[in-house]
């Protein structure tokens, strides 16, 4: 939010004030209209009623299943061990690293000042707050004893005994609530300016005294500019750092154990690149579809999935190069523990999940280089489904094959979900997409107000070279 | 307080009125804009926001909380673990940090509303709905007398509507 | 029985408050957990009023007689408030010195069996009805007096499982009285040729077998070390004769099967079934006998290259004195016995190692199975009028093509003393519930000399119950003839009367459970002569069926008591099921996988079971292990926990719930043959194999069987040791060069450093008291370190750590098949063990060794490691509990706090032994099918030990409970903690001594020497926990031969 365009020097003409010079809209021409026909898209459809009585469907399930494990106890998932942790736990890293989109397209595009972000950051704010909302149900549904989950939260307590500092769950609980907090926070700040537009343009008495809540009497003046945009920056600023560490918290969980395949110095940025990439599949999983049948084509434009396919691409070499290392530190780390728990996974016990991320994460996304595909909405929505499922299986092969084929011979052994796990596991894409779709009827989709900063504003006299084109 | 409030269809138009309007001294001048403009900012010559104290602040204090408390807790009740030490810095630096933002951040909001006045409960003058969509605002905060002269003042650069509120 | 004043302390205690809570909290077990749980903890004292000699809290041991086997160990009854919750072996024995087997510990679970007889019942149109005892008796006593007016009383048939003593003598009186014929005394797995073998060469049953004088044992067949004679003391023998490694004897096994005491040998020569006796006078000839049968012709019967053959005649002539037992089953086995008794002979080991002169008198007078099938004609001719059985189960394991239960049914009246259900009380007309061994008196006499006493341990479980001596005594009294030869009130004062030395001297014996004395044991009549087997080639079928008794079930009995069904077999590591053994090479042929399902099919009979893959079988050979599928007779529904035992039907459950329909019955399989010496012929055939297309896994704890170079079990030959070769110099897997070393004590260098932190008398935690984990702290618990040495070169694999651990840790067994999630149940037995949720905290690993591409004629050794939780000093499992359910008390303990478990199951995660267990359901609820322990079966818990709830992690806790009663035992009485004072459960009840545990801070307990020896090692040594468990290598005796190619 805020501008992202450095003040025109004085005297010279002024000029449109746009964030990137290949960023620009033709058809958008007034700022009225931007607030027009993003309001529009806020009328709910028969669509979206039905989309969103499935998503509850799907919710209602896996909280039915909880509530049978729960009372039937963690057997009835398909734990077998050695293996302790299973879907839930790969569910739980999956939509947190989805969660990392949103913040890296709000806050570090926004240091990075890339402005094709404005068109999708509102969306993905939202996604991260929702996702992280879902990954935070995990942990303590797959506990043994979830009702006892405040034991992990260091609050006072008779017998004055504390959480153990030392563990990798402890600071998860930390990580995950400050992103949680904090992506939120972001998300309602940027929200304020549009809170005040939606107050100005609504009819609804009700509706418009809620906003008019929300906006908290927001009024557009100058001095509200300036604190905004600092209060935005350093927001940025805090939010940069926190999606770096959250997943490599994350990734603590497995690199502080001493497990073949888990001991990795890699783990940190392997997980944070992994994350940004199953973020911005997620992204064009959400962005594309909205975008067709919100008929915003025209704002977010070809340009702008352009740059972000080629975000993604980068990100998916990234991925990929993690994957290489992770294979030669396995091959030349000189223990037999490891080369034969990489040896299991890769060709022996759990190839096939191995060769489903290898194919999706790291084959599929090389078309990304052809700009035709880059530029083709099909296609991208068609690729970014394949990133979600590879990303999936990544986390699986990175818990379960080291689970299973550990140090002890005698306890090596295999894993198969149940009906219980994959019940959740709906449930929790339930979960998400029930939040999500009543965002995008209830909030504006994309920041209006900070839209209005990529399109010319209205001269009386007009500027040499300035403007839309 | 009473004051002359005027809107503008174009942004330039605003510009310039707002430039005479402090030329002549006329009083207290308000811009609002659709959307972040700093030319106004730079016109109108603002200070430099205090938000970022709050920020240094609140992440100073998280930082310190973060580091302390853990140290507390672990020092209360020793209890070895894997043969660790008891009070184990490197580990207590992820909560420092965790609570560094956590803190600092939720500083920075608080100071944003302090300094912009924010939430704002009462209905005030000088504000009117089109500055949200697609008009700039102009408030001129200043005693009848001068009231005509600021009217006239951008009328010339032809704004929409002008009038006396307050 | 042994009390302690434990109740009034001379001294004060010096516990401070706050120290008392630190010990709960840092003992974390039973008391605090047990407050906690969400069950509510109903009645805790079963007394009101409790009896003089109990205190409760407090435990009464009583030292009585095992009565599992017919070996009669002496074993010590733990009770605790009138339940006997453990039983352990009695020191003062003679016979197993305070060791007991997996069998002997679960004489538990059939005093508690759910399924126990709990009123008499009468057959009255097909269906049970409960009947007062006097009825029972009156229908009785009516029945004996018609027979003998009918004067067909002396047909009548009585048939015992054997067990040694005066109630065989009692028996028989009280059969004469009422003008009966003796009765059988019926031990199915005894192996009668070497009984009459031993007989005709010694002149007694079963001689001493002197292993530690023996410098070479060769064993054709004989099992010594599962089932085969006296296990535990042959096997506490053979465990010290092989750790005194200056005069450690080779060993080798010949047989066509490796059974787990041929994975104990040096040397496995797989002969082909039937060809021992030939190979057995190829040996006699060698040292000079003239026997017929060269080196060259044995090795061609045999299959064994003569080269084989010839070195092992030499080392069996240069060795002196050596050792040569036979424990074959086929047509030919008193051949193969008395040229093994010959062999003996002619190398000068009797009176060395086979010691004629103490003669283990537990077997004399057992019947010979011809007697029993003798029996059974005479049933079905419909001669007999009454038959009686007591024990026994010839409906079970009688070969079914002796058709028992056509001719059984012919007996028009037939009488159970029986403590449960099983096949042969299912055909029964009156069922007179008998007491449990625990709950009876009686006597038995184990070896020459020795009188081994049986006293209740506890009241009875079920009040209607009455043992079968008092009943005979009121019957005997009911009938006029009789009742002058029973004057006694009942059957204890009887015991006592005829007892050497009378009533005083017996209770006098009581308290060690031991007197001096002996009794007259009943001859066994003289064999027939001629066995009916046929040669074993003539038979139809591709591969020789070689049948066996199980390991832990015997002839089938103890396949009720889930510790034995959840025990994995010592050798193929399966639980709760059947299996077909087939050698690699016959499955490769056949293209058969592990687990596909075999039809077993032979002249008598078919089974179906899953197929096992095993080194240790000759590819022509199939094995199956008898005592699994047992049935009942009406076709009933699956078992279900929400019926609970009722009188009506709980008679149609063949062998109880926990047995029933559990794998196949190999009696099915057998023809009824008997040997020279009359006894059973188990390998007599052969079976012809055919996969059914059906698969299964099955259910077993074996992940790899291989150790793929970790170095868990290690072993070393004698050579090197000898040579001082064998310090542990294993190359870490992992790079890196971290300290290995240990502080003294055991102590872990960080974890040390760690304590010194909070040690320090500045320590946080130190303010009128000094921290805990401060060696100056009054409680001294930071002086301590347990520890735990495991000789691998003793341990035989046997498994009885393992139901010790079950018995003293409250652990439940989960294999049944009701036991699984109720959703998706699969009913299938051992389901939960396929999913690996088997909650053995110490578990007993079999890894083999060489035959590396599994071919037939390779050397492969077997190697057994008992795993547990190695109380690491840097546990890698304590950190990463984000709740402190686990962390490091003091005195070195891995301390699991149960109700501080919230179930994340990461400490299992990032343990590198993968000795952690989870609690997947409510097995402690008693509402949830997944109920482990129905009543009465909950009475064995140990009050010590809660019971955990759903959704907690569990370990081995180094019995906690036992350590902190001890120590709190030393402070009430003023006192240090006296050296090896006490112990762990699994080494308590160790059958071969394998297992020390202590203190290894201080150097006066045993553990310390053990941890200083050359062999010690310990396992992932390279990943830095500093386990608490020492392994000491196994010591193999390579053949001169592969020493020579080598």
């Amino acid at each position: 939010m805020a501008t992202t365009a450095a003040p025109l020097p004085m005297g010279e003409p002024l000029g449109p004030n746009v964030a990137s010079a290949d960023v620009h809209f033709p058809a958008i021409k007034t700022y009225e209209q931007v607030d027009h026909e993003i309001i529009n898209t806020m009328r709910p459809t028969l669509g979206w009623f039905i989309l969103l009585a499935l998503a509850i469907l799907a919710m209602l399930a896996g909280a039915a299943t909880w509530t049978y494990q729960i009372y039937e106890g963690l057997g009835a998932a398909g734990y077998q061990p050695p293996v302790m942790w299973g879907v839930y736990i790969v569910s739980f890293v999956f939509w947190v690293g989805i969660g990392h989109a949103g913040t890296l397209i709000s806050a570090i595009l926004y240091l990075f000042r890339a402005g094709f972000r404005t068109s999708i950051y509102r969306v993905s704010e939202a996604m991260t707050v929702f996702a992280v909302m879902t990954a935070g149900l995990f942990p303590i549904l797959h506990l043994g004893r979830p009702w006892k989950f405040f034991y992990l939260i260091p609050y006072p307590h008779w017998r004055l005994i504390w959480p153990n500092p030392k563990s990798p769950l402890v600071w998860d609980v930390f990580a995950i609530l400050t992103y949680l907090t904090v992506s939120a926070t972001f998300l309602y700040v940027g929200l304020l300016p549009d809170f005040a537009i939606m107050r100005d343009r609504e009819k609804n008495p009700i509706r418009k005294r809620l906003f008019a809540t929300l906006s908290l009497g927001w009024r557009n003046s100058d001095r509200e500019w300036r604190h905004f945009a600092r209060a935005y920056l350093f927001l940025a600023a805090f939010a940069t750092p926190l999606v770096l560490s959250v997943h490599s918290v994350v990734s603590f969980d497995f690199a502080m154990a001493n497990m073949p395949g888990w001991h990795e110095t890699i783990f940190p940025p392997y997980f944070v690149a992994g994350a940004i990439y199953s973020g911005l599949g997620m992204v064009f999983t959400l962005v594309i579809p909205m975008r067709k049948f919100f008929k915003l084509e025209h704002y977010i434009t070809l340009n702008d999935l352009d740059a972000a396919a080629k975000m993604c691409l980068f990100v998916s070499m990234v991925v990929g190069l993690a994957y290489l290392t992770e294979f030669q530190m396995g091959w030349l780390a000189g223990s037999s523990f490891e080369q034969e728990y990489w040896w299991n996974r890769t060709f022996g016990q759990w190839w096939w999940a191995e060769w489903i991320i290898l194919s999706c994460n790291c084959l599929l996304p090389m078309s990304l280089f052809s700009r035709k595909l880059r530029r083709n909405p099909g296609w991208l929505f068609a690729l970014s489904i394949f990133i979600n499922i590879g990303m999936w299986f990544e986390r699986f092969t990175i818990i379960i094959p080291t689970l299973s084929h550990e140090f002890e011979p005698w306890q090596w052994g295999t894993y198969m979900p149940t009906w219980v796990d994959m019940g959740i596991l709906l449930g929790s894409f339930g979960f998400f997409f029930m939040w999500f779709l009543l965002f995008i009827k209830q909030l504006p989709v994309m920041a209006m107000s900070e839209f209005k900063e990529l399109i010319p504003a209205k001269m009386k006299q007009r500027a040499a070279g300035g403007g839309a084109h | 307080m009473p004051g002359v409030i005027g809107a503008f269809h174009e942004m330039d138009s605003a510009y310039y009125a707002l430039e005479e309007l402090k030329k002549k001294r006329l009083g207290d001048l308000t811009v609002y804009t659709p959307t972040a403009h700093h030319e106004f900012d730079e016109l109108l010559a603002r200070p430099e926001s205090h938000v970022r104290r709050w920020t240094l602040i609140g992440g100073a204090f998280g930082i310190t909380f973060g580091y302390f408390i853990w140290v507390w807790i672990t020092r209360y009740w020793p209890l070895v673990v894997g043969g660790k030490a008891i009070v184990t810095y490197v580990p207590f630096t992820i909560f420092a940090f965790e609570v560094m933002v956590l803190i600092g951040s939720l500083a920075t909001v608080v100071g944003m509303f302090a300094n912009s006045r924010l939430p704002r409960l009462t209905a005030t003058v000088g504000y009117d709905p089109r500055f949200s969509g697609g008009h700039y605002g102009v408030w001129v905060e200043t005693t009848p007398d001068k009231a005509d002269e600021a009217m006239t003042v951008m009328r010339q650069h032809g704004a929409e509507e002008v009038r006396r509120e307050g | 029985m042994s009390e302690r004043p434990v109740n009034d302390s001379k001294k004060k205690s010096n516990v401070k408050r706050r120290d008392f809570l630190k010990i709960l909290g840092v003992s974390g077990a039973a008391v605090s957990a047990a407050a906690c749980s969400p069950e509510p903890a109903g009645k805790l004292i079963p007394y009101l009023v409790s009896p003089d000699e109990t205190v409760p809290g407090v435990s009464t041991y009583y030292a009585t007689t095992c009565r599992e086997c017919p070996a009669a160990c002496g074993i010590i009854a733990e009770t605790r408030d009138g339940r006997t919750i453990k039983l352990e072996g009695n020191p003062a024995h003679p016979l197993n010195r305070g060791a007991i087997c997996a069998r002997g510990q679960s004489a538990l679970q059939q005093l508690y069996n759910p399924d126990r007889l709990r009123t008499p019942l009468v057959k009255q149109a097909g269906t049970w009805k409960p009947i007062p005892w006097k009825d029972a008796l009156a229908m009785v006593g009516e029945k004996l007096a018609d027979a003998r007016a009918k004067g067909t009383a002396g047909n009548a048939v009585f048939i015992n499982q054997h067990e040694s003593g005066s109630l065989v003598e009692f028996i028989d009186q009280w059969l004469a009285a009422f003008g009966m014929k003796p009765h059988l005394s019926v031990e199915f797995e005894a192996d009668q040729a070497t009984l009459e073998a031993n007989r005709r060469a010694y002149g007694v049953a079963w001689p001493r077998l002197n292993f530690s004088a023996a410098r070479l044992i060769v064993s054709f067949g004989a099992d010594f070390l599962d089932g085969w004679g006296t296990s535990v003391p042959q096997q506490l023998d053979f465990a010290d004769a092989r750790t005194n490694f200056q005069t450690a004897p080779r060993f080798v096994y010949i047989g066509p099967r490796r059974s787990l005491t041929g994975l104990n040998a040096d040397q496995w020569i797989a002969c082909k079934p039937g060809s021992e006796l030939a190979i057995a006078q190829a040996l006699l000839g060698a040292m000079g006998h003239r026997t017929g049968t060269s080196i060259a012709q044995a090795a061609t019967a045999s299959g064994v290259s003569a080269e084989v053959l010839t070195t092992l005649a030499n080392e069996l002539k240069a060795a002196a004195p050596s050792m040569v037992l036979s424990g074959v089953r086929t047509g030919d086995a008193l051949e193969v016995a008395a040229t093994v008794a010959e062999i003996n002979r002619a190398a000068g080991n009797v009176g060395k190692t086979i010691l004629p002169d103490e003669p283990i008198l537990a077997f004399e007078g057992i019947s010979r199975y011809s007697e029993l099938a003798d029996a059974v004609e005479d049933m079905r001719g419909g001669r007999v009028p009454v038959a009686f059985v007591r024990g026994a189960n010839p409906a079970y394991f009688l070969p079914a093509s002796l058709k028992f239960d056509d001719a059984f049914a012919k007996v028009p009246f037939k009488v159970a003393f029986a403590t449960q259900p099983d096949e042969t009380v299912e055909q029964c007309d009156l069922v007179l519930p008998d007491l449990h061994a625990l709950e009876n008196w009686g006597d038995a006499q184990p070896v020459k000399g020795t009188l081994s006493l049986q006293q209740p341990a506890m009241d009875k479980v079920f009040s209607e119950t009455r043992s079968a001596g008092d009943v005979m005594i009121a019957l005997a009294k009911a009938d006029p003839s009789a009742a002058r030869r029973f004057p006694q009130a009942d059957y204890r004062t009887w015991v006592m009367e005829q007892f050497a030395g009378g009533p005083r001297a017996f209770a006098a014996g009581l308290a060690t459970g031991i007197a001096s004395g002996n009794m007259s044991v009943r001859r066994t009549p003289g064999a027939r002569g001629t066995g009916t087997a046929p040669a074993l080639e003539q038979a139809s079928g591709d591969y020789y069926l070689v049948t066996y008794p199980h390991t832990l079930f015997g002839d089938g009995r103890g396949a009720n008591k889930p510790w034995l069904q959840e025990l994995p077999d010592p050798v193929s590591k399966i639980v709760w099921s059947s299996w077909v053994e087939l050698h690699p090479e016959t499955a490769t042929k056949l293209g058969i996988e592990r687990g596909d399902i075999l039809e077993v099919k032979t002249a008598a009979g078919t089974i179906k079971a899953p197929a096992y893959l095993y080194l240790g079988i000759r590819p022509d050979t199939i094995a199956v292990a008898l005592g699994q599928g047992h049935r009942s007779r009406a076709k009933l529904a699956p078992w279900n926990p929400a019926n609970n035992n009722n009188a009506q039907n709980f008679l149609q459950w063949g062998y109880g719930r926990y047995a029933r329909d559990v794998g196949v019955n190999a009696f099915d399989l057998i023809s009824a043959t008997t040997d020279a010496a009359g006894g059973f012929v188990w390998t007599g055939t052969k079976a012809s194999i055919t996969k059914t297309g059906d698969h299964e896994t099955i259910p077993s704890t074996e992940g790899s069987a291989r150790q793929h170079g970790r170095g868990i079990a290690q072993a070393a030959t004698i050579a090197d040791l000898l040579g001082g070769k064998v310090k542990d110099e294993q190359e870490p897997l992992l790079p890196g060069e971290a300290p290995h070393e240990y502080l003294r004590g055991m102590r872990a260098p960080v974890a040390a450093d760690a304590q010194g932190e909070i040690g320090a008398p500045t320590a946080a935690d130190s303010g009128t008291l000094l921290g805990l984990y401060d060696p100056r702290n009054p409680l001294g618990m930071a002086k301590r370190r347990w520890a735990m040495t495991i000789d691998l070169a003793k341990c035989t694999g046997c498994s009885a750590c393992v139901t010790a651990c079950y018995a003293e840790n409250n652990l439940p067994t989960v294999g049944a098949a009701w036991q699984n999630a109720t959703v998706y149940a699969v009913h299938k037995t051992g389901y939960n063990i396929v999913r690996g949720r088997e909650m053995n905290w110490l578990r007993l690993e079999r890894y083999f060794e060489g035959a590396d591409d599994a071919k037939f004629g390779e050397e492969f050794e077997g190697r057994f490691v008992p795993m547990l939780c190695q109380q690491c000093g840097n546990a890698p499992c304590e950190p990463v509990c984000p709740v402190f359910a686990t962390y490091h008390s003091p005195d070195g303990l891995n301390v699991q706090v149960y109700n501080r478990c919230v179930g994340t199951r990461y400490c299992s995660n990032n343990c590198p032994y993968k000795v952690r267990y989870f609690n997947w359901f409510g097995y402690g609820e008693s509402d949830r099918p997944q109920y482990a322990f129905p009543e009465p079966l909950n009475w064995q818990l140990n009050p010590d030990v809660t019971v955990r709830g759903k959704g907690v992690m569990e370990k081995c806790t180094f019995c906690v409970h036992r350590i902190r009663e001890a120590e709190d035992r030393a402070t009430l009485e003023g006192r240090e903690l006296i050296p090896d004072e006490f112990t762990s459960a699994c080494a308590a009840a160790c059958p071969s001594r394998a297992i020390v545990f202590g203190d290894a801070m201080d150097p006066k307990w045993a553990v310390n020497q053990h941890i200083e020896d050359e062999r010690a090692y310990t396992v992932f040594k390279e990943i830095n926990a500093f386990p608490a468990v020492v392994y000491l290598k196994r010591i193999n005796h390579p053949s001169p031969l592969t020493a020579s190619k080598a």
